[in-house]
């Protein structure tokens, strides 16, 4: 039993890790005045680019190159080359969320409308360049899992081995951003100008802060999160395999924990492994009661979009809270009085 | 030295400037597209540009273009509508989905009738499935405060499994089919081609017909302009009579009446029977709030844009099985054409000067 309560935390650390990524960059954003629905978008984009990115790295120094796929097993891919990927993933969603930046702050675009613009470009470009770049189709293509941090037999230490030592790199890395992103927020001058910035607009600029600038660089952070937030579906929760929009909703999920959150790093970090319990124990439940009835089934595969619902209702049925720590110019376009 | 300067004056260029341009950067852009993906960009532009002509018959590419803009230019009229109270309905796809169940529902419901008389029963049940479906939101919103763009997204989700589990469970069809399905309903219920052997039908009428309503109202009655003045100034639309939470009543019910009913011609007109979710969803909801920015959340802006995508959508389809460009050109000028539209939105607002700043004719900003 034991064994089966560990098996669903690890799991939940692996559904919970894209969740909190993607949220903490959102976190920033929302914080600086902007809201970006694109999250979603960005995360099918950098995570394709980051997937590129390790068949790449992999090919060119793979040892045993049979077609187009490398068939080293021994540790073709090392954490170099994962750390390469992410990189690119960060760089491509980084880019992705400037086209946003750009529109919004420089073009005075509506925020809802251009966030659902990116969401749509990053499907429907994750999903042609994915079949097709370059001459590699993506969707086929095969890639060797990322070992852990740690050597593998310390994956065999009861409780700790699976939650702390079996885990990818990223997961240790979502917490320590979590406590940075805090850090800035809270305790530094520059996390300080990016509140007011969010705050009110008008008065940031009038003290001199440059608001456009500082909106572009949260935006771009925004960005590069949720691109390695969609690295991490893509290469490291299970194997690396590529399949059109495979992130199904994650974006708009981490969306959901920033107003869960009411914009409260800590409780960002709840409402992620919240929702990550919920999606590990759909297949398990599914598994152990293989017996139950097809409308159990489906409530239980809808139920990761249904909780959602539910916990912000829960939530926003208190406005005070929400008020409170909102940004007060979140969603405006901010145009420079002259 | 490039300045922007709010507009004193709104003439006819202040609309036709910004949307010109973004044409011309989309035109621009897309060709640069087809550079990138196509061996012989000229011809196959050319191509993708005049292809009912090029096609066998030019009657059954129209037939594509008009079928398929019909869906999106109806589900984005009644989007807009929402959109322009500032109200986020994004969820239309699971309210379409619902408009098809509801719609099957009804055929099952009164003993599976053979008869056309019941088309106009099965349509209404889809349009009132759609609207229960999209006053879930409404209600979170209204009564719990609940953001609804999120909401109704999420409920895209919930729907699709909905629709997985009818066509998986209670009404499965044909065990030895490929897919999850349902029965066929009867030949009789389904809507007819006005022109032969083309996607011409009658459910492209029936949605201009909606449409048609639907401008009249946003365009000419007191709701219509209280739902105009809600963008910009939620506190005069008090004054016009409505209150915050019947515009979201409206909005969502607007909408999802119109999602509901483009989903019963759907499953009447092209397919005729309910089908699993990946099979049968195709994105038609989600396109249609793009189409709805496209048109800058007017009427005919909207049916102008839903009739340029499908024509662009259709022809890249063409272009892809005459010469191998991959169709998802067609992605790429669509969301370039928003972006486009978004990014100049500003020049209806503000116009661009150059030179030096000269406050005696541009007046106090």
């Amino acid at each position: 039993m034991s064994d089966l309560v560990i098996q669903i935390l690890a799991a939940s650390m692996l559904l919970a890790t894209p969740l909190l990524l993607a949220a903490i960059g959102e976190l920033v954003v929302e914080k600086s005045g902007v809201i970006n629905l694109g999250v979603e978008g960005m995360m099918l984009i950098g995570g394709l680019a980051g997937f590129i990115g390790l068949y790449q790295l992999q090919s060119s120094t793979c040892t045993m190159l049979i077609g187009e796929n490398c068939f080293a097993s021994e540790n073709s891919v090392n954490q170099f080359q994962y750390i390469g990927s992410l990189l690119v993933a960060a760089i491509v969603g980084a880019m992705a969320a400037a086209l946003f930046g750009f529109l919004t702050q420089y073009f005075r675009a509506n925020h809802i409308a251009a966030g659902l613009g990116l969401t749509v470009l990053g499907a429907g470009l994750s999903n042609s360049l994915g079949g097709n770049f370059f001459g590699v189709d993506y969707t086929s293509a095969i890639v060797a899992s990322v070992p852990p941090l740690f050597p593998e037999s310390w994956g065999d230490v009861p409780v700790v081995g699976p939650l702390l030592f079996s885990q990818n790199l990223l997961v240790p890395f979502s917490f320590v951003m979590l406590a940075a992103v805090w850090f800035f927020l809270n305790r530094t001058r520059a996390g300080l100008v990016v509140r007011a910035v969010g705050e009110n607009h008008h008065s940031a600029y009038a003290l001199g802060y440059p608001v456009i600038l500082v909106r572009m660089l949260t935006i771009m952070f925004g960005g590069a999160m949720a691109g390695l937030a969609g690295a991490f579906i893509v290469i490291a929760q299970i194997a690396p395999k590529w399949t059109e929009g495979i992130t199904v909703g994650k974006g708009w999920l981490a969306l959901a924990l920033i107003l869960f959150s009411t914009w409260r790093p800590g409780r960002v970090l709840l409402g992620a492994y919240l929702f990550g319990i919920v999606l590990a124990l759909e297949p398990r439940l599914k598994a152990i009661f293989s017996n139950m009835s097809l409308e159990l089934s489906y409530f239980l595969t809808a139920l990761p979009y249904i909780v959602p619902v539910v916990v912000l209702v829960m939530i926003s049925r208190n406005p005070v809270m929400i008020r409170r720590n909102a940004p007060a110019s979140l969603g405006q376009t901010f145009e420079p009085r002259s | 030295m490039i300045r922007i300067v709010p507009r004193t004056q709104f003439g006819f260029w202040a609309t036709a400037f910004p949307l010109l341009l973004a044409f011309s950067i989309t035109v621009v852009v897309g060709f640069l597209v087809m550079v990138a993906m196509s061996e012989q960009p000229l011809s196959d532009t050319w191509t993708l540009l005049t292809f009912p002509w090029q096609a066998r018959t030019a009657s059954v590419q129209w037939g594509f273009v008009l079928q398929k803009s019909s869906y999106l230019a109806i589900m984005a009229v009644g989007l807009s509508i929402g959109f322009r109270a500032n109200v986020w309905n994004i969820g239309a796809e699971g309210q379409f989905a619902f408009g098809s169940i509801a719609a099957f529902a009804a055929y099952l419901l009164f003993g599976m009738p053979d008869t056309t008389w019941f088309l106009p029963v099965m349509l209404l049940f889809g349009i009132l499935g759609g609207i229960a479906w999209a006053l879930i939101p409404a209600a979170l919103r209204v009564w719990a405060n609940t953001n609804e763009l999120l909401t109704s997204l999420m409920l895209v989700y919930v729907a699709a499994n909905v629709l997985n589990y009818v066509t998986t469970g209670p009404w499965k069809g044909d065990p030895k089919a490929g897919q999850a399905e349902s029965d066929p309903i009867h030949e009789s219920l389904r809507i007819a081609s006005i022109i032969e052997r083309t996607d011409f039908h009658w459910g492209v009428i029936i949605s201009a017909g909606a449409i048609l309503v639907l401008a009249f109202v946003v365009l000419f009655t007191t709701f219509g302009y209280s739902l105009r003045v809600a963008q910009n100034t939620p506190r005069a639309q008090k004054f016009a009579g409505f209150s915050p939470q019947m515009t979201v009543w409206m909005s969502f019910a607007l909408s999802g009446a119109t999602a509901g009913l483009a989903g019963a011609i759907f499953l009447s007109a092209e397919t005729g029977k309910l089908i699993q979710s990946e099979n049968y969803l195709n994105g038609l909801g989600f396109t249609a709030i793009v189409i709805a920015f496209l048109g800058r959340l007017h009427p005919i802006g909207i049916v102008a844009a839903a009739l340029l995508i499908s024509y662009v959508n259709v022809g890249a389809t063409y272009v892809q099985s005459a010469s191998q460009v991959d169709d998802a050109v067609a992605d790429l000028v669509q969301v370039t054409a928003l972006f486009a539209v978004l990014g100049t939105a500003f020049l209806s607002q503000y116009r661009i000067v150059f030179g030096k700043a000269d406050l005696s004719t541009e007046g106090a900003v």
